[in-house]
């Protein structure tokens, strides 16, 4: 009954047009950049490699697919979340705006397993959505310009990466920005639970995201001892896997801090629905 | 006694003078000396082990191929992302090409790894020069250049040292380890989306202008077999 449920419970989010917004939009934005690095992707290297140019000349494909999979994934990694909130937010609260979530709770099944179901349905719905990302950024990418080493860019140095050390980091990296995905629908489906109507939720995760991330960014000292904190900085985890050396403890405290977030929200989302009046 | 003190004074300068004209014609011939030396190998390529050793850049050894005619056709070819000074290789050559360009100017001498070296300042004459000042350490016996330090405008200053072993009779190195000056690098997290490098500005501080290292391994010399023009063409 519970498989038979997040079943359905995917096939409502197939259904919704709002669902292939976010896939439309990374197609258009993946579209976008690789047309705009095919053009002036060079300029973009150059911009990267200036400190360096006075004395110092790089040779080889430095714009090739592994790079532009990498600049895609940075870019899109802090937008996605909004795209998945879209839909994930909508879950508890779009059934109780419109009415539907009095007749789905007759059904046979504990309202914990109808949550769940809808979560993996939700969690379902942003492997798709990442799936879609990383064959447009990596074999898109690849088809348009080739392969290479990787030149990893950090914020204070570069990290030129073996190209047949790249397919397993990417792999991994990609199982990271999965996890921190899935924190994001954790969080728009626990707000989902307490509100009535479809915007709340969608407009409290992304406003949730927006302000962590800009704490995150700025480089103010008053925000270090913030920052570990923050589910938004854990959530560029997947970026570690292109360090060299591999940061594990960093990595393994990233995994951490996004699980007992998933677990503390989703236990959360179950006490309040569970709790919750059944009004409309 | 008047015109003898006169008389004194007129030789010293006369020889002071003569002494000074014979040592920049020796520094001259030196450099012709290497300068043919190193004509004698007319084109070649060669397999490279390049090594990167600088401050704000990680990256494994790579291999690479290099390919240089006379006097300033120059390529590195190589599937990896390869690192490489943007002078060294041609830019003796091209600077020692045209003699009377430049004044040349004996030093003094230095031991370098057991071979004594003859330090020559190298001057170009023209304002518009893109070569600031040239400083060769040349070993006279072999001919060969053992060090050089070059400033130009166009590339700042780079320091080369070179060993000889296989192909010392064409003045082609089999080593060179260039030392280059590395601006301080800081791109904005904006753009890098690195949000989740939490390293204080105080870490930053650390990483000012810094020297970095490149260590050029060359092996198996092809010389004078006869490279095309093509191979030059990006």
């Amino acid at each position: 009954m519970f498989w038979k449920s997040t079943y359905n419970e995917f096939i409502k989010i197939a259904a919704k047009p709002r669902s292939y917004i976010g896939i439309a939009a990374i197609t258009l934005i993946v579209g976008i950049i690789l047309f705009a690095m095919r053009l002036d992707g060079m300029m973009y290297i150059s911009f990267i490699t200036a400190p360096f140019e006075q004395s110092l000349s790089f040779e080889g494909n430095i714009l090739n697919g592994n790079l532009m999979a990498f600049i895609i994934l940075q870019m899109l990694i802090i937008h996605i979340p909004l795209l998945i909130a879209f839909v994930t937010g909508d879950l508890i609260s779009g059934e109780g705006a419109m009415g539907t979530i009095r007749l789905l709770l007759t059904k046979p099944i504990s309202r914990t397993s109808i949550l769940l179901s809808k979560y993996l349905a939700g969690c379902a719905y942003t492997l798709v959505v990442l799936l879609w990302m990383g064959f447009m950024a990596i074999f898109i990418g690849k088809l348009l310009f080739g392969t290479g080493d990787l030149m990893v860019l950090k914020s204070d140095g570069l990290i030129i990466l073996q190209e047949s050390d790249i397919s397993w980091r990417f792999l991994y990296g990609f199982v990271v920005a999965y996890l921190a995905l899935v924190m994001i629908a954790t969080l728009s489906l626990t707000l989902s639970c307490f509100s009535e109507n479809s915007i709340g939720p969608i407009v409290s995760t992304m406003g949730i995201i927006i302000l962590f991330t800009i704490i995150g960014t700025l480089d103010v000292p008053m925000f270090d001892h913030i920052r570990p904190y923050l589910f938004t900085t854990h959530m560029a985890a997947w970026r570690s896997f292109f360090e060299d050396p591999l940061p594990i403890e960093q990595i393994t405290q990233s995994i951490v801090v996004l699980l007992v977030h998933i677990v503390s929200l989703l236990g959360i989302a179950i006490y309040k629905f569970n709790k919750k009046d059944i009004l409309s | 006694m008047k015109n003898k003190v006169y008389i004194i004074i007129f030789f010293v300068l006369i020889s002071f003078a003569n002494s000074l004209f014979s040592q920049t014609k020796s520094a001259k011939q030196i450099l012709n000396a290497v300068y043919s030396k190193m004509m004698v190998a007319k084109d070649y390529s060669v397999q490279a082990n390049i090594k990167v050793d600088l401050p704000f850049v990680k990256m494994l050894p790579i291999d690479a191929k290099i390919y240089f005619k006379q006097k300033d056709k120059f390529k590195v070819e190589s599937k990896s992302i390869a690192i490489v000074p943007r002078q060294g290789f041609d830019q003796i050559t091209k600077m020692l090409n045209d003699t009377s360009g430049f004044d040349a100017l004996i030093s003094g001498e230095e031991l370098i790894a057991g071979s004594q070296a003859t330090i020559i300042n190298v001057i170009p004459q023209s304002d518009t020069s893109d070569l600031i000042l040239g400083k060769l350490w040349i070993d006279v016996k072999k001919n060969v250049v053992l060090k050089s330090q070059l400033t130009t405008k166009s590339n700042g200053t780079i320091l080369t040292e070179y060993t000889y072993g296989s192909q010392l009779s064409y003045g082609l190195p089999d080593m060179m380890t260039f030392t280059v000056d590395v601006k301080k690098f800081k791109i904005p997290k904006g753009v890098t989306a690195d949000i989740n490098n939490t390293k204080t500005s105080v870490d930053d501080k650390k990483k000012d202008n810094k020297k970095g290292k490149i260590f050029i391994k060359l092996t198996n010399y092809q010389i004078n077999k006869g490279i095309p023009d093509t191979v030059f063409k990006k």
